[in-house]
């Protein structure tokens, strides 16, 4: 009975009823959105491959930030190696001429994003803390810049234009967007509310395919992760993190330990890029504005460091808090009262809303630091073997 | 252009990067964590002059080409920045029990929170100060430097407060604390140094010499939300060139990062192939050469 109670009284505990509330709370919006026709299917579907993507982005960083205590900010760099990587050879106007599959790109983007974080790693892992964060910052700058300028290989500005989508020339798979049926859902009215009314076509079927695409990725690199952290060289990280002179004198070869954990999240990173050139088929440098990169620690930092779960909580939360802004817009009427200080007000927050989301981005910051620095899901019985818990775990 | 003028323009960006570089370390050495906010707090200091010049008008005459009420609003963009650091200080920084990672983060929220407040009152789009165009000043064009008055006023009043600095540090009671604040926190506050008061003292200084510093790089340039994010991390280049924490070293950080942007084309016209645009990426492959080589700076003495 304790043993069954003890059980239930997990996901009692406060901070899991508000994230498992924000998640339902955003769910019933988007079934409302859905049913009421003011979301697409397909566009619906396209925002949670987005959410994926920052799923595996906020993993990846958690190898780095959470797991071993490196900071890291040159994640934009890492995922637009990955994007462009794939996007140089695969899109229609690439300078290269190449055609390439997708599945060639992510080898390669994956590739390329080892190399440079081997590259970046080397001169930087030996550095403290906010020295890593400085440097880090100024390298992704770097690549950045060499991507923006160096014309005859990335198209420059006007960015990687017309690529495959991942899932092109599978067998099976790659025909099953055109070839399913497509399913006209009629309209119906329930009182003053007309719901559905809209057809699952091509589209629809295409983002359920990209969506699959992704939640096999996240499936696959959370179990990498979350075994991998539960093994010793989970441990030799976690005691990086805490101490690193104490894993020092234990005889670990920290370097190599945080080196490989570098190269892991970077290669994670680079997968979400991969995966964001082939969804949105289309990148430009922006992709690797360092702004990207502090989207991706808000999700790490929100979730609570070194928690897996907290990783995908805060990649949801990401989208919810990028997209849900622009639908705010769009709900909210123009204007507010007639006149006044109020009305002006509110005419510019709503007129400027890349300053306002910009806004709520740095204030969400603040607070989560400031009322709860470990984060709304920290990492709690992911640490530890399910064998050597009291209560059995299925 | 000849390499004279190369050297000047250098001098007259160095000389911003300065004023920005003493400020940030500063605040390093005192409140002990690296601040992403400060390039946005240049930007605060940009923006107050400009409203405050737009509010007391050009005042009359005009000295060393900028007209008298242009230094009444560079010294309000300079208490503006000031007085939203102390306010940050009092209401974010300061109430935080955390270590200076959790500052770190903190600040890039902080550095957003400006930016935005600022966008949402002026909008993206650049603008200038209504100070009149000059032409090159003429004496010196046969010597092959072009280069107007106002951008030696620049250099000037970044000497001014460069030195002023100094003679705080070294000349009055505050100085020495702040000093002896920056060597060892907790054994200057067993002697009877009042930490926290300090502490905002150092913000005013270094705040304030930021908002200088934006000022000037409005009137180099031109004033628009992104001008102190985008310069930051060149800043931070300049500051851990020159050793962090060091104020002297900031000075002569700055002015060599300052100097190597502006002298970018020299490499081009004696054979290296590398254009302008990468300045900023030298800068920073600079920086992290630094810091593999020489962490503790070229003038860093503190052992990190």
């Amino acid at each position: 009975m304790t043993a069954i109670r003890s059980r239930l009284s997990i996901p009692a505990e406060p901070t899991v009823r508000v994230a498992l509330g924000a998640v339902s709370v955003l769910t019933m919006l988007l079934v409302v959105g859905l049913l009421t026709g003011g979301i697409g299917p397909a566009y619906l579907l396209y925002l949670l491959g987005l959410s994926g993507m920052y799923v595996l982005l906020a993993i990846g960083l958690n190898v780095q930030w959470g797991y071993t205590g490196m900071i890291n900010f040159s994640v934009a760099a890492f995922f637009g190696l990955g994007a462009y990587g794939s996007a140089i050879l695969t899109a229609s106007n690439t300078p290269t001429g190449l055609s390439l599959s997708p599945l060639v790109g992510l080898v390669v983007g994956v590739g390329l994003a080892a190399v440079v974080a081997v590259l970046i790693a080397v001169p930087t892992l030996r550095l403290s803390a906010d020295y890593l964060a400085i440097a880090t910052l100024g390298l992704a700058e770097v690549v950045r810049i060499i991507i923006q300028n160096q014309r005859a290989v990335t198209n420059g500005n006007a960015g990687l234009r017309g690529l495959p989508k991942f899932s092109e020339g599978w067998p099976l798979l790659g025909g099953f967007p055109t070839g399913a049926p497509t399913v006209t859902l009629s309209e119906i009215t329930l009182g003053p509310f007309t719901l559905l009314g809209f057809r699952l076509g091509r589209p629809v079927w295409q983002g359920l395919l990209d969506l699959s695409v992704v939640v096999v990725m996240i499936l696959v690199v959370y179990a990498l992760v979350r075994r991998l952290h539960r093994s010793p060289w989970g441990r030799v990280l976690r005691t990086i993190r805490s101490d690193e002179e104490l894993a020092k004198a234990l005889g670990k070869p920290t370097f190599r330990h945080k080196m490989e954990a570098f190269v892991l999240g970077s290669v994670i990173m680079a997968v979400a890029g991969v995966y964001y050139a082939h969804l949105n088929l289309f990148v430009t440098p922006q992709n690797l504005a360092p702004i990207n990169t502090f989207y991706v620690w808000i999700a790490v930092i929100l979730g609570g460091a070194g928690s897996n779960r907290g990783a995908v909580f805060g990649g949801f939360m990401i989208i919810a808090i990028r997209e849900g802004t622009r639908f705010l817009r769009e709900l909210l009427p123009q204007q507010l009262g007639s006149g006044g200080a109020v009305t002006d007000l509110y005419t510019t927050v709503i007129g400027n809303f890349g300053a306002t989301r910009l806004l709520a981005v740095g204030l969400l910051i603040v607070l989560v630091i400031r009322i709860r620095p470990e984060g709304v899901l920290p990492p709690r019985s992911e640490l530890i073997w399910p064998e050597t818990r009291e209560e059995p775990d299925e | 252009m000849s390499i004279l003028e190369y050297l000047a323009n250098g001098l007259v960006f160095s000389s911003i990067i300065v004023l920005s570089g003493v400020g940030l370390s500063l605040i390093y050495s005192i409140a002990s964590f690296a601040n992403f906010a400060h390039g946005d707090t240049m930007t605060v200091g940009a923006y107050g002059a400009l409203v405050s010049f737009g509010a007391v008008g050009s005042m009359g005459g005009l000295l060393f080409g900028l007209p008298y009420g242009f230094y009444v609003a560079l010294a309000a963009g300079a208490l503006l920045a000031a007085l939203v650091a102390v306010i940050t200080q009092r209401l974010v920084y300061e109430p935080l029990e955390i270590g200076s990672i959790g500052l770190l983060i903190t600040s890039i929220g902080i550095a957003f929170v400006y930016r935005a407040l600022i966008q949402l009152g002026f909008g993206t789009d650049g603008r200038r100060y209504a100070v009149p165009a000059m032409r090159p000043v003429e004496w010196l064009v046969p010597v092959g430097i072009r280069i107007t008055v106002q951008e030696i006023a620049i250099v000037a009043f970044a000497a001014v407060f460069v030195v002023a600095l100094h003679l705080v540090l070294t000349r009055t009671l505050l100085g020495q604390m702040m000093r002896a604040m920056a060597d060892d926190a907790s054994l200057a506050r067993v002697s009877g140094v009042r930490t926290s008061r300090i502490k905002l003292w150092t913000w005013v200084l270094g705040a304030g010499l930021a908002g200088a510093g934006g000022v000037f790089l409005g009137l180099y340039n031109q004033i628009e939300p992104r001008m102190g994010f985008n310069i930051l991390l060149v800043v931070f280049a300049a500051v851990i060139l020159g050793g962090i924490g060091s104020v002297y070293g900031a000075m002569l950080g700055g002015f060599l990062i300052g100097m190597v942007d502006q002298l970018m084309p020299v490499l081009g016209d004696i054979g290296i192939p590398i254009g302008t645009e990468y300045s900023y990426a030298v800068a920073f492959l600079i920086m992290v050469g630094v810091l593999l080589a020489r962490p503790s700076g070229i003038a860093g003495t503190t052992e990190r």
